[in-house]
């Protein structure tokens, strides 16, 4: 057990080659053989991509201008190609950075403060390796979505090693929010607090209250951490979402503002005050916000194309149209062959055509766009859909318009921010009457589906049942109550009928959406427990 | 045409400085391991000078850290980070960095600690203050160094004691008038325990904060460095 990480595969990031090969020798006198090496943000990403490394060491500072290691951690993370079981060490000259600090978001496993010395290293690897272990259960249970399960193994592990009782609790604590288990993710947290003021644990307060919609709370929660602990990153951009949603766009662009000063890297934080500037019709600073994320978005996973559309936009607003759509072309370079951003790209040329008054070929765009997007309803996130429909009706076509918004409420009809939202669109569009219509009708359909189809499995003929509400699910793909009742019916066929595996995965896929879209929905719950009751029972296979 | 304005940011100045030099000495500390690989005391005649360069790199290199750390606490950059640590675990990490050089000075470094006590601190910190009391109790110990961590009324009692000649009568007690105590004169900073007493002092739990004591005697009759945190 001591050496379980002999035989992992290893990669060290360093921009020194140096200061590569004194790891790797290091690495080897510990006898170990898989090891490769790079210096470079960008190919480093291909490597993990071609290979799944178990521990990567990774130096912070790999150069000016150059990605750092945090960057690296979180776009490796966020493509999935970092795996629960991955260690991550970040190496650093210095002890006062964001990640020694406790300061982001992403936190790597450990790190190490250079001069690295081989025995530290090596009882390092050696915690971490067990540490790992002791949460392989947790994290095998959080692969097969078992939650609740998962859940439970951490209030186990709480009870057997309460050394690491902290680690345990903050994991808990997680998973309890991603799966909308908000009052059980607050009692973790307070029970922290009362062992100790934890930083995290007080964000987690917040992000509860938030997630809760109670804003309010939330925001003098972000606010108190951002007082006591400046360089607390993650406290100012929550502290800027509870404040939009407070409707204080002001105060909230001033938050992100005060956190680009700390720290100016990060490219999220450029498109909010970018996109907040836009709203509160300050497009100096929107213009200069989205530069920036363009430029620190070069080569990074977070650049957007609404990086670019919503600079076009901010220039045509400051009468530049000639350089918006220059900064448009540049996004058809820069997301060649993504139809999405095409179809962002496309629409805001059309704005920008017609503000300049060249109707024929903003009537162009828009039926390019008008094409484009018909291979893609469903899959366009909601925000990118309602700019979409904002762009159709700014350039009087209604129809083309109608549609986005069509497919956001087929698949949000009981979510009053996303309503609340696209009624906004309507009015502003004078399209009222029409808006409120649109809901209406929606929501009888689904309405009608949901009671057709639970009619079918009340009378037992699930077959029946789960065929009609998958053929639902075409029509409306993301929709929460649809997807719980396929996920249903499925089961009980199963419960019936022995398990299915490949039903099984089309569950798991349903409640997926359904998390995604709303944990806290009460039927959820009961969903997952009946899911996980059916894959970790010993039920037969049906054959 | 007035004067010409000042307008270096001295202070910056210094801390970009301070961690281009830390960087430096990182490099040169890394190599001086691994020339300590094929140069051991038995077949490389400089192997005692070398050690006495890794010494005092590495004393510069703990200033550097405690100057960048304090800088940035002075201009609110830094954010204390408690959590949970077994301290046996801590502790051992800090004689094991320090071991080549415990091993050149021939002293037997020996930790007396409850397996099971772990305690909320600074991780990073707290292995700063150890380091640098480490280091200097180097200097004056002649043969021994015993870190003794258990837990007193509600606070973890962390104290380095070594059989050197122990502390100047000047400075026992709290270590608060360290602080006064800076002077180019003699050489003695204070910065070490200065950087200590502040560090203790940011260990905050329910209205109780940490502090650092100074004494001689003990079981070896040298110096012994106390901190206490809550």
């Amino acid at each position: 057990m001591s050496n379980g990480y002999i035989d992992k595969k290893f990669l060290v990031i360093d921009d020194f080659p140096e200061f590569r090969r004194l790891i790797r020798r290091m690495l080897e006198s510990l006898g170990i053989k898989d090891i490769d090496e790079d210096g470079n943000g960008y190919s480093v990403i291909q490597k993990m991509k071609a290979k799944a490394y178990d521990i990567i060491l990774c130096d912070y500072n790999l150069g000016q201008g150059k990605k750092d290691g945090q960057q690296i951690l979180e776009e490796a993370k966020h493509r999935g190609l970092i795996r629960y079981s991955t260690i991550f060490i970040m190496l650093t000259a210095e002890n006062t950075m964001p990640m020694v600090m406790g300061a982001v978001e992403y936190q790597p496993d450990d790190y190490l403060i250079k001069p690295i010395t081989k025995e530290i290293l090596m009882r390092r690897l050696e915690k971490l390796t067990k540490r790992k272990a002791d949460l392989e259960a947790v994290e095998k249970a959080i692969r097969k979505n078992e939650y609740t399960h998962a859940i439970a193994l951490c209030d186990e592990l709480v009870g057997t090693n309460p050394k690491n009782i902290l680690e345990y609790l903050r994991l808990k604590s997680e998973l309890c929010i991603t799966v909308g288990r908000y009052d059980e993710a607050n009692a973790v947290f307070e029970e922290v607090l009362s062992m100790r003021d934890i930083t995290w644990a007080k964000m987690g307060r917040g992000k509860v209250h938030f997630l809760s919609g109670e804003y309010l709370k939330a925001q003098e929660i972000f606010q108190t951490i951002t007082e006591e602990n400046k360089t607390y990153m993650e406290a100012y951009d929550w502290l800027a979402k509870a404040l939009e949603e407070l409707g204080s766009p002001e105060e909230a662009r001033q938050a992100l503002i005060m956190a680009t000063e700390i720290s100016p890297k990060a490219i999220l934080r450029h498109q909010s005050i970018g996109r907040i500037s836009y709203k509160i019709e300050d497009y100096d600073t929107a213009e200069e916000a989205f530069k920036s994320a363009i430029t620190i978005g070069k080569n990074s996973c977070f650049k957007s194309p609404t990086d670019y559309t919503g600079l076009a936009k901010a220039l045509v607003k400051k009468d530049s149209s000639e350089e918006a759509l220059a900064v448009l072309g540049n996004a058809r370079n820069e997301f060649k062959g993504d139809k999405e951003a095409l179809l962002q790209t496309v629409l805001t040329e059309g704005i920008v055509f017609k503000n300049m008054n060249r109707e024929e070929e903003a009537k162009k765009a828009v039926q390019e766009a008008a094409k484009l997007s018909e291979g893609l309803s469903g899959k366009i996130p909601v925000d990118a859909a309602m700019d979409m429909a904002k762009a159709c009706f700014e350039m009087g076509e209604k129809e083309a318009g109608m549609k986005f918004v069509q497919n956001v409420i087929r698949n949000n009809h009981d979510d009053n921010k996303i309503v609340r939202m696209v009624r906004d669109v309507f009015r502003d569009a004078n399209l009222e009457d029409e808006g409120e219509n649109i809901i209406a009708s929606t929501r009888a359909e689904i309405l009608r589906l949901n009671n057709e189809g639970v009619g079918l499995a009340e009378s037992g003929r699930l077959e029946e049942a789960i065929e009609y509400f998958e053929k639902a699910l075409k029509g409306f793909p993301e929709n929460k109550i649809i997807n719980a009742n396929a996920a249903q019916v499925l089961m009980m066929h199963m419960k019936k009928n022995g398990k299915d595996d490949q039903r099984l995965y089309k569950v798991s896929q349903y409640l997926d959406r359904i998390k995604k879209s709303d944990p806290s929905f009460d039927r959820y719950r009961q969903l997952l427990n009946m899911y996980e009751q059916i894959t970790t029972s010993g039920m037969e296979l049906k054959t | 045409m007035g004067k010409t304005e000042k307008t270096i940011d001295f202070p910056a100045f210094l801390a970009s400085m301070a961690h281009d030099m830390k960087n430096s000495l990182s490099m040169l500390l890394n190599t001086l391991d691994e020339v300590f690989l094929t140069c051991t005391d038995k077949n490389c005649p400089s192997h005692k000078q070398l050690s006495q360069v890794q010494y005092e790199a590495t004393r510069v290199n703990y200033n550097l850290i405690q100057l960048l750390t304090l800088y940035k606490m002075d201009h609110q950059q830094f954010s204390i980070n408690i959590s949970q640590y077994p301290v046996i675990e801590l502790l051992e990490d800090t004689i094991l960095q320090n071991k080549p050089l415990l091993d050149f000075k021939g002293i037997e470094a020996s930790i007396e600690c409850d397996e099971d006590l772990s305690w909320f601190l600074d991780r990073n910190l707290i292995s700063g203050v150890i380091n640098n009391v480490l280091n200097n109790a180097y200097r004056y110990a002649k043969a021994k160094i015993k870190i003794r961590a258990a837990e007193k009324d509600g606070f973890l009692v962390l104290s380095i004691e070594d059989d050197g000649r122990g502390y100047p009568v000047e400075i026992l007690g709290t270590g608060e008038q360290t602080k006064k105590d800076v002077s180019f004169k003699t050489g003695s900073t204070g910065l070490g325990l200065y950087f200590a007493s502040i560090v203790a002092m940011m260990h905050k739990n329910k209205g109780r904060e940490g502090f650092i004591t100074l004494g001689n005697g003990g079981e070896y009759g040298g110096g012994c460095f106390t901190i206490t945190l809550p």
